[in-house]
């Protein structure tokens, strides 16, 4: 077979992302037609630049999704001869194979081109790229969901009460932040500190945020209807327990007592300490910007008219102040999954964290930049990816703040 | 405004204490003293000799004991090999000599200006650490000089009319900037400008050799790298406050008396546009800290950032400790600054 | 030894016999060499035994002069015994030379001795000191600095001295120091050493890297601080990790020039760029180095294209994936099931490794960790590669569904190889994951791992690898390998000096080391290394030495 020319690879890779298309037309038509009807996110599509970035976004997202369907080659499978192969050079004959994707697709016969060319390990890089979108979508937006659940649950009583608890909580917090990422990073992901099982307990710890968060969310909402708050709390403890039992306890860590009969999954390798080493890092900050901001909202009327009704703490909190304050949270939000996916590439660059054969982009960044000068496209295929995803967060957060300031 | 700074200071100095404990404590857990131990050592050494090794060294004490002996406010330990000869913290390997009979001091800390002995580098810590500190003090300078004037202008520029096409398309550049990290921009950099494929050959790929001297070939990529990459946040910042300048009151009013857009923009916006930027730029530093460690691992430059990779990698446990006093020191102390001079230049702003 | 034949004393028996197998073509030139030249034969002599003319050894004389960088990692200075890197030992070499020089042809030759020779059953040696050669502070170097190195290579209680391992026939294994009477000053050039059972490897062993000569006053510290040495270089400074520096000395008259020519240069600069070879390459393109250490990787072709010269030798340096076999995974001891390991053989076809891991860069290898080009090499035939033999295998024991960590360090070729394998072993069925670790971490506890890649280094001949590692209780022994039949195989082995009839005994041990699965070892390495095409005599060692003597520049 011919390799194909500039022209074929395109038409081939755009057929390849047919259900990303889809999905994308989908979700542009019914907002547009809808978009009165939507708040915020309906306005997001007056703004050009919104608009862009969104679609950029929901790109990787719908890739992320439907990265099983779209691969053409297993992430992993090294085809001999194919060995930093040029864009569009055909698999030779015999060595088509069929590959499993954790899918109702069930098999999958590998496809008869390395679209993209083969990497150093004679793997298929378009394949690698859309394989690695997941892991990248799987951990940057939950560990920025983490870190926003922690420095919330944080933030928004040290701005409420204000005082010791204030003064303590901001120390702490800049503590963090005056240590250099790297730094912090040599220090907790390390093989050795892996093995004292630090990072186990710091998950923990961070993971107890979110349970705690949502029990004192619905707890404050409901404490007026003793059977729906009895009803939601039961669902948090139980799944919500469930799951963290399920997340901390991992098999190879010293923290392993969960019965495995129960343990829903264990999180392959670096994942977990990278995750936790992730929201870690972003936590203080988030923290700050909310306790910020509450400053700011705590002064307003409807909150001293929550605090005359004889409304808790807590509800104030939650339901009066973290509402009014959702719009720079949201930006901050998108901004900072983009920061996120940039300290997961660091990362990658310093080889600490997730194993080496993972998709993760940069983690093959880095695998690439080695040969760069001569075959720049496994290194090239993932650095674009990356800048597009962050690039679209970035205008994304631009559309959303341009637009929320209208109001 | 006195008592504003004394109590940052103390806060800064409580904050320093924290840390090193941390990093003390972290450095100093099992598994990290066995391979500090087997790296010194030997690597095949067996688990009795490692604790041997580690007895011998001082190193099996309670780790808050030997924190205040690194501190200096605990007497520093002394023992003795199994030939007899006295052994401890004060007469160890990197101290300055002794005249004959004079006996070694109780204390030798940080208070009494003893930074420790690097494992990896078998040096005096303070020396590796003054410079290494002076050979990215040169890389930072030169960043500045790029990233700081290109950034405001760019800032400027964007902001001066909200919404032109001059701004469109600079402020998509500050935003591709800030996008692209910079083991990105550098490897694409490298590949572009240094490397016999594409055949440019501008520059070097590496900037060893800036260490002796410093040259426009040899110094340009590491330097642009880390400039792009905090170049856009700080020409966003600028744009953001220019456009909030421009839609003043009194600029409109300006703009009302026929003053020209070029005399408004050079004589009354600018000086009010600046003090946000300024800030930032001076919040910039640490953020760069993490470019220089990418950039000099990159690049192969062996200032701070590398230093900092490779005690950690070798978790060399005094020379960490200093890396990590000074990196918080110049963390705080530009919080600091930034925050007097933001007083300085904006007179409605008191500290209460 | 051209003398003992001008002389008209016997050569070494042993060497005639090897040069009439040599001429009878069952004996290639390279093994010939270094069997008879670790006998006492000079190159020379054993040229002359073949009737073949000896090479020319330079091309070209270099002119006299000048600075060379060279990029290489630069490590810490210990105490020569304790040296377990080649980089260190160069890093010394300049000012500390060694008793015996290991050639790029694969012969000895003498440096600080003239020459030796080996009785019959290879239980006596004599060594003739270097007349002439003195120290860089002026005393002169006699056969009591000869002995009194030896006799610290005996040292057992130093604990980091790897040379005692090598010396095993003059230790009292009593005492843990050097037998009484084993090392004898018989005059002030001459040292004869009384081995209590036959060893072959004495004259290759010091040869080695940790075999460097010290001064009489040295103890312990860093050696560039101390910087006594026989050699033609001085030190100038050492700043780990940056670089060290070393320049001819100026009031030393070295007793090489006379014999062997050199030194050609004024200063060498060794510069670390740290372990990615992208920036050796960066370091090439942009002139700021004229040697490189050594080319790796898909980098030799990158650096041949960018017109760098390229020099390459053929070498028994290796990759070897072992299991630990006392290593414990979760209470659970894998590895000392003989068909786990042997499984895990089956699945590695060690070609598609060579391939993928090396570029095809080197020759197959066949489990065993004797190469071809070792004397007394048994061709046993290829692995046996059987991907369904092996599931099945795998599946009869008790560790089917056990998932295996494959630990490999982070450089560029040993990882890529530790993924291939990993890959063929996911391919035949078996649960198997790769872990990649940096450098500092991995070396803490290279022994220790269950299941990892070791890069091995060249060694002149076969046995002496076998003898570092295989054996029970070896301190290198990192597959944990304990089997008192190899052991007693490798005792008969080490006496017989004659490489034919040892060759009987290596079959043996060979199929062993493959019958109990103790290692796959897919490929033998050849190694590169470039320069700028302007550093003359600087060709790739098969030991990673850097004859700093020898180098210099063409113009």
């Amino acid at each position: 077979m011919e390799p194909l020319g500039w022209g074929a690879i395109a038409a081939q890779v755009f057929v390849q992302f047919t259900p990303v298309w889809i999905g994308m037309v989908a979700v542009f038509a019914l907002s547009i037609v809808f978009k009165r009807r939507l708040g915020l996110y309906g306005k997001l599509f007056d703004s050009t630049i919104g608009m862009i970035g969104f679609a950029l976004v929901l790109f990787w997202v719908f890739t992320a999704i439907f990265a099983d369907a779209i691969v053409t080659h297993d992430p992993l499978a090294q085809v001999s001869g194919l060995k930093n192969a040029t864009l569009g050079t055909p698999v030779p004959e015999g060595s088509v194979y069929t590959f499993n994707v954790e899918s109702p697709l069930g098999l999958k016969q590998s496809g008869p081109y390395y679209l993209l060319g083969g990497d150093n390990l004679a793997r298929d890089v378009f394949s690698r790229m859309v394989a690695g979108s997941t892991v990248v979508m799987q951990i940057a937006p939950l560990a920025t969901l983490f870190a926003f659940m922690v420095g919330i649950t944080l933030g928004l009583p040290a701005a409420y009460y204000g005082g010791r608890l204030d003064t303590v909580l901001s120390f702490l917090a800049n503590l963090i932040l005056a240590f250099p990422v790297i730094l912090l990073f040599y220090l907790l992901v390390t093989p050795e500190i892996v093995q004292t099982g630090l990072p186990s307990f710091m998950a923990m710890v961070l993971f107890l945020f979110p349970l705690l968060f949502l029990w004192v969310l619905l707890n404050s909402r409901f404490y007026t209807q003793p059977m729906k708050q009895k009803l939601y709390l039961g669902g948090v403890v139980l799944i919500g327990g469930l799951l963290y039992l399920s997340v901390i306890s991992q098999d190879r860590t010293p923290i392993n007592f969960w019965p495995d009969a129960l343990d829903l999954f264990d999180i392959p390798g670096g994942i977990l300490i990278v995750f936790v080493a992730v929201v870690f890092v972003n936590s203080p900050t988030v923290f700050r910007i909310v306790r910020g901001i509450a400053l700011d909202v705590k002064t307003r009327d409807y909150v001293a008219a929550a605090q005359t009704r004889g409304e808790g703490p807590w509800y104030t909190m939650l339901w009066e102040i973290l509402p009014n304050a959702r719009g720079p949270l949201i930006v901050d939000f998108c901004l900072r999954i983009g920061y996120t996916t940039i300290l997961l590439g660091t990362l990658g660059f310093f080889g600490l964290g997730l194993p080496p054969e993972s998709p993760d982009w940069g983690t093959t960044i880095n695998d690439g930049r080695r040969l760069l000068s001569i075959y720049p496209h496994p290194a090239i295929v993932p650095a674009v990816a990356l800048m597009t995803l962050v690039l679209g967060l970035n205008l994304l957060a631009d559309g959303l703040r341009e637009e929320s300031l209208r109001d | 405004m006195a008592l504003f700074i004394l109590r940052r200071l103390g806060v800064m100095l409580l904050t320093v204490l924290c840390l090193t404990f941390i990093v003390f404590f972290l450095t100093n857990l099992q598994p990290n003293l066995e391979k500090l131990a087997k790296t010194q050592g030997n690597m095949r050494m067996t688990d009795e000799q490692v604790e041997i090794w580690l007895s011998n060294r001082g190193y099996d004490r309670p780790v808050f004991v030997r924190y205040g002996e690194w501190l200096g406010v605990l007497p520093g330990w002394v023992g003795e090999t199994a030939q007899g000869d006295p052994v401890g913290r004060c007469i160890a390997e990197g101290m300055p000599p002794l005249a004959e009979g004079e006996a070694p001091p109780a204390f030798c800390g940080v208070l009494q200006g003893h930074w420790g002995y690097s494992t990896v580098f078998r040096a005096p810590v303070s020396e590796i650490i003054a410079t290494r500190l002076g050979l990215t003090g040169i890389l930072m300078f030169w960043v500045m000089v790029v990233m700081v004037p290109m950034a405001l202008l760019i800032g400027v520029l964007a902001g001066m009319r909200e919404g032109s096409r001059t701004d469109r398309s600079l402020s998509t550049v500050s935003i591709v900037s800030t996008a692209t990290p910079e083991y990105v921009s550098g490897v694409i950099l490298i590949a572009v400008f240094a490397s016999s494929a594409v055949g440019l050959r501008w520059f070097n790929g590496t900037a060893t050799s800036a260490m002796d001297d410093v040259t426009f070939r040899n110094f340009t990529l590491p330097v642009i790298t880390i400039a792009l990459y905090g170049m856009g946040y700080i020409a966003r910042m600028t744009r953001a406050s220019m456009t909030e300048v421009m839609t003043a009151q009194y600029i409109r009013t300006a703009r009302l008396k026929g003053v020209s857009f070029r005399n408004i923009v050079m004589k009354h916006a600018l000086r009010n546009a600046l003090i946000a930027p300024f800030t930032v730029i001076m919040l910039q530093f640490p953020w760069l800290l993490n470019g220089v460690v990418i950039v000099e691992t990159l690049f192969n430059y062996k200032g701070f950032g590398w230093t900092l990779v490779q005690a950690a990698g070798n978790n060399d446990i005094e020379l960490l400790l200093a890396v990590s006093v000074v990196s918080v020191i110049v963390v705080l102390v530009t919080q600091l600054i930034s925050d007097i001079g933001y007083v300085y230049l904006n007179p409605r702003i008191r500290i209460s | 030894m051209t003398k003992s034949i001008d002389t008209g004393r016997c050569v070494h028996p042993g060497a005639e016999m090897y040069a009439r197998e040599h001429l009878a073509g069952k004996l290639s030139r390279r093994e010939f060499l270094t069997r008879a030249t670790a006998l006492g034969v000079t190159a020379a002599g054993a040229y002359a035994l073949i009737g073949a003319p000896q090479p020319a050894q330079a091309q070209q004389t270099p002119v006299q002069g000048g600075t060379l960088r060279i990029q290489t990692s630069v490590k810490a200075m210990k105490e020569p015994r304790a040296f377990d890197w080649s980089e260190v030992g160069n890093q010394g070499r300049g000012f500390l030379e060694y008793l015996v020089e290991y050639q790029r042809d694969g012969s000895f030759r003498g440096m600080l001795l003239e020459s030796w020779e080996a009785n019959e059953d290879a239980t006596q040696y004599v060594l003739n000191v270097r007349p002439g050669a003195t120290w860089n502070n002026g005393d002169p170097f006699t056969a009591e600095d000869v002995a009194r190195n030896i006799r610290g290579w005996c040292d057992t209680s130093m604990e980091d001295n790897s040379m005692a391992a090598r010396m095993t026939g003059l230790i009292d294994p009593e005492t843990g120091q050097a037998r009484e009477g084993s090392v004898e000053v018989i005059d002030d050039l001459t040292v004869r050493l009384n081995l209590a059972s036959p060893d072959i490897s004495v004259i290759a062993n010091m040869s080695d890297y940790p075999a460097a000569i010290t001064h009489s006053s040295y103890d312990g510290g860093d050696l560039y601080d101390h910087g006594i040495g026989t050699g033609p270089f001085r030190p100038v400074e050492i700043e780990v990790g940056v670089r060290a520096v070393i320049e001819r000395h100026p009031d030393h008259t070295w007793w090489g020039t006379e014999v062997y020519g050199g030194p050609y240069l004024d200063r060498i600069e060794f510069i670390d760029y740290g372990t990615d070879p992208a920036s050796w390459l960066a370091a090439a393109e942009s002139g700021e180095v004229d040697l490189l250490y050594e080319s790796v990787g898909d980098f030799i072709d990158i650096l041949d294209g960018i017109g760098w010269t390229r020099t390459e030798t053929i070498t028994a340096a290796t990759l070897v994936f072992r299991t630990n076999q006392i290593a414990e995974v979760e209470g659970r001891v894998p590895y000392a099931d003989v068909d786990v390991r042997k499984a895990l053989a089956l699945a590695v076809d060690n070609e598609t490794v060579l391939e993928l891991g090396y570029s095809d860069r080197g020759t197959v290898a066949e489990n065993h960790h004797v190469c071809p080009i070792h004397p007394a090499y048994a061709d046993i035939g290829p692995a046996p590669f059987d991907p369904d033999a092996a599931k099945e295998m795998m599946d009869a024991t008790e560790f089917a569904d056990f998932e295996h960590e494959l630990i490999t360090v982070d450089d560029e070729w040993e990882r890529n190889s530790g993924a291939a394998v990993a890959a063929q072993i996911r391919d035949a069925g078996i649960n198997v994951r790769h872990t990649v670790l940096p450098g500092a971490t991995f070396w803490n506890d290279w022994t220790k791992y269950p299941f990892s890649a070791t890069s091995w280094n060249h060694r002149p001949l076969g046995v002496q690898v076998m003898a570092l590692a295989y054996r029970s209780g070896e301190a290198w022994n990192e597959s944990a390998y304990a089997s008192p039949e190899f052991d007693a195989l490798m005792a008969e082995a080490l006496s017989i000096a004659d490489a034919d009839a040892r060759r009987e005994v290596m079959a043996q041990i060979q199929q062993k080391m493959r019958d109990d699965a103790v290692i796959i070892q897919p490929y033998w390495r050849s190694l590169y290394n470039h320069h700028n095409g302007n550093v003359v005599n600087a060709e790739k060692h098969p030991s990673h030495e850097f004859h700093l003597y020898k180098f210099g520049f063409a113009s």
